[in-house]
């Protein structure tokens, strides 16, 4: 279970196998949370840090400092095992959400100490969130006007309803009532509610959601719902159904995450490619690098999240990819562009933007993707081919160094940001 | 359906207190847009001000929310109302409480004020008439006697936020 590869065994101290007292826990086996934190199952119990000093991490829960954290299956997060802990809701027979993208059955792993490449790949994550909320914040002004305009042509009709008048069910309520976007770009990513959604909004969601790895307290933020008293005197037949209640919040969480983690709930076992993004692409690039030559895992479980994501997961799907499964096959003709945009020797310059045919070609090499494609560098087209690709010898050509890697994604990331301002992108000859 | 007294009065835990600071400085430092806090010594109690976002029906009106927080907080949500007058709203009754669900039944406790703040200013903003919900008078009437909207069975129906 978990990931043997990221993994890197240490050996704990007897005092951080319990709970360093952050909360009154009720209800831990304290037996079992010593094996788990022995066994690096859960990341032992430091004491936090009030600051942070050197390259320790916050649990954006209790917002201390610590060494190491687990982390979410599904969405990747970081949580200390004592807020971990204190996750399991009392008396609630729902499964357990992610406290950060509300999938249910809510998981960590624990693999140690984040690597450097981690941690600078991290920067760029939130860099690029950064990036994002100020295009959202520009999308919101356009937004205000637009609404200012909608709002001259609706004329208010039918607004609330009584809670207990209408037989309502879930899935129906409120879904076409009024048709004004702005916020509810994320309401309309509910999938109980599709009449909402059209056609630019989705554009627009593809504008901003599907670039960014990291946008919970952003998803969190809008993807609530609003209601109105409860009344016990009216029928009970109307309550809300509970097992609609684990339905709803993961269905409202959105950006990226949103699409990959169903389907990587359940290939969890080769979690060293979580295909949350770019971040983890690279993540399992430099994990590659680490483990030397040992060949890959077989990546199926990302082809679902490819085939939602082609924009994304192109990069995150075959950084593990197995340099020998590369075969130039037909599709070559869209691969090339794509090599000679590749790795240029040392300055690492890469480019992307194949365009959205790339994303069909993903039949025939399924998992390959950018980074391996221009680490192996495969198919130059042969007038493009520089010196520094001679010594290609089909072993993957990954940057050596944590700069290289760095390099390497954040050209990675400026050729996305590229990608999503021109759709098609570079033009080849 | 008993009544209490708003939230309980319980000085806040230690990592309460912690995480409070803490996200007090980062509000003082990266203040969520169209919101103002005059930090005071209560700690347990943020009064903030709210301004309608321009281009809404809210625009240039400002509304006071009330944030509370319990003693387990992060862990249990803070209790938010507006301190009436409370802005016009077919979710948001007179007496200042708010149909929202982050602040019950999805809370997160990886959510912060400033989050909850700009969910409720994206409620305010997409609001397309100035209206009390249909039942105000007979749940304000249920709540007379100072019970604090966390005691609320609500019922999240309205995805439109």
């Amino acid at each position: 279970m978990g990931n043997k590869l990221g993994r890197r065994r240490q050996v704990v101290d007897e005092k951080y196998t319990r709970p360093q007292g952050l909360y009154q826990h009720r209800d831990v086996d304290h037996k079992k949370l010593r094996k788990l934190i022995l066994e690096s199952k859960l990341a032992p119990c430091f004491p936090g840090d009030e600051e942070c000093t050197c390259d320790l991490e916050e649990c954006p829960i209790c917002f201390l400092y610590y060494p190491s954290l687990n982390r979410s299956r599904c969405c990747m997060k970081s949580i200390c095992t004592e807020c971990f802990l204190q996750m399991k809701t009392p008396n609630s027979t729902r499964p357990t959400q992610c406290p950060f993208c509300k999938t249910s059955n809510y998981a960590v792993e624990y693999r140690g100490v984040k690597t450097k490449e981690e941690k600078g790949i991290e920067q760029i994550e939130e860099q690029r969130v950064i990036e994002a909320k100020i295009r959202m914040r520009q999308q919101e002004l356009q937004d205000d006007e637009e609404r200012m305009q909608k709002r001259l042509e609706i004329s208010s009709s039918g607004r609330m309803v009584v809670p207990g008048e209408v037989e309502y069910s879930s899935t129906s309520v409120p879904a076409s009532r009024f048709p004004v976007e702005g916020e509810e770009i994320v309401a309309s990513q509910d999938s109980r509610a599709p009449l909402t959604i059209r056609p630019p909004l989705q554009t627009r969601q593809n504008r901003y959601f599907l670039s960014i790895n990291d946008v919970e307290s952003l998803a969190s933020n809008l993807g609530c719902r609003v209601g109105s008293p409860f009344y016990e005197l009216e029928e009970s037949g109307k309550r809300r159904n509970p097992a609609y209640g684990d339905a709803a919040p993961s269905a409202q969480y959105v950006t990226g995450d949103r699409f990959v983690s169903p389907e990587m709930a359940l290939p969890a076992e080769s979690s060293s490619s979580p295909s949350g993004g770019l971040a983890c692409a690279i993540a399992a690039l430099a994990e590659r690098q680490q483990i030397g030559g040992e060949s890959s895992l077989n990546y199926n479980g990302n082809m679902s999240a490819f085939n939602m994501l082609p924009g994304r997961s192109r990069v995150s799907s075959g950084a593990v990819q197995d340099v020998e499964n590369y075969t130039p096959t037909e599709s070559s003709n869209e691969v090339s562009p794509d090599s000679r945009m590749a790795v240029t020797g040392d300055d690492g310059e890469w480019g992307v933007d194949h365009g959205s045919e790339v994303a069909e070609a993903g039949t025939s090499y399924t998992s390959s993707d950018t980074i391996e494609e221009a680490g192996v560098a495969a198919l130059p087209p042969p007038d493009e081919i520089e010196g520094s690709f001679q010594n290609v010898t089909g072993r993957p050509i990954i940057p050596e160094s944590f700069e290289e890697q760095m390099m390497l994604a954040m050209a990675v990331s400026l050729a996305e940001a590229r990608a999503m301002t021109s759709a098609q992108g570079v033009a080849w000859q | 359906m008993t009544s209490s007294s708003a939230p309980s009065r319980k000085a806040l835990s230690k990592i309460a207190c912690n995480r409070l600071q803490k996200e007090l400085v980062e509000w003082q430092v990266n203040p969520p847009a169209g919101f103002k806090h005059k930090v005071t010594d209560n700690l347990q109690r943020w009064v903030i001000e709210v301004n309608g976002a321009p281009g809404t029906l809210y625009a240039n009106e400002t509304y006071q929310l009330q944030v509370d927080f319990p003693e387990h907080y992060p862990m249990e949500a803070p209790q938010v109302i507006f301190v009436p007058p409370a802005p016009p709203h077919p979710h948001i009754y007179s007496n200042g409480h708010i149909c929202l669900d982050i602040l019950y039944d999805s809370w997160s406790p990886a959510m912060t004020v400033s989050s909850i703040c700009i969910s409720i200013l994206s409620m305010l903003s997409s609001s397309t008439v100035k209206q009390r919900p249909a039942d105000n008078d007979r749940y304000v009437k249920n709540c007379r006697n100072g019970r604090s909207p966390k005691e609320t069975r609500w019922w999240f129906h309205d995805d439109k936020v």
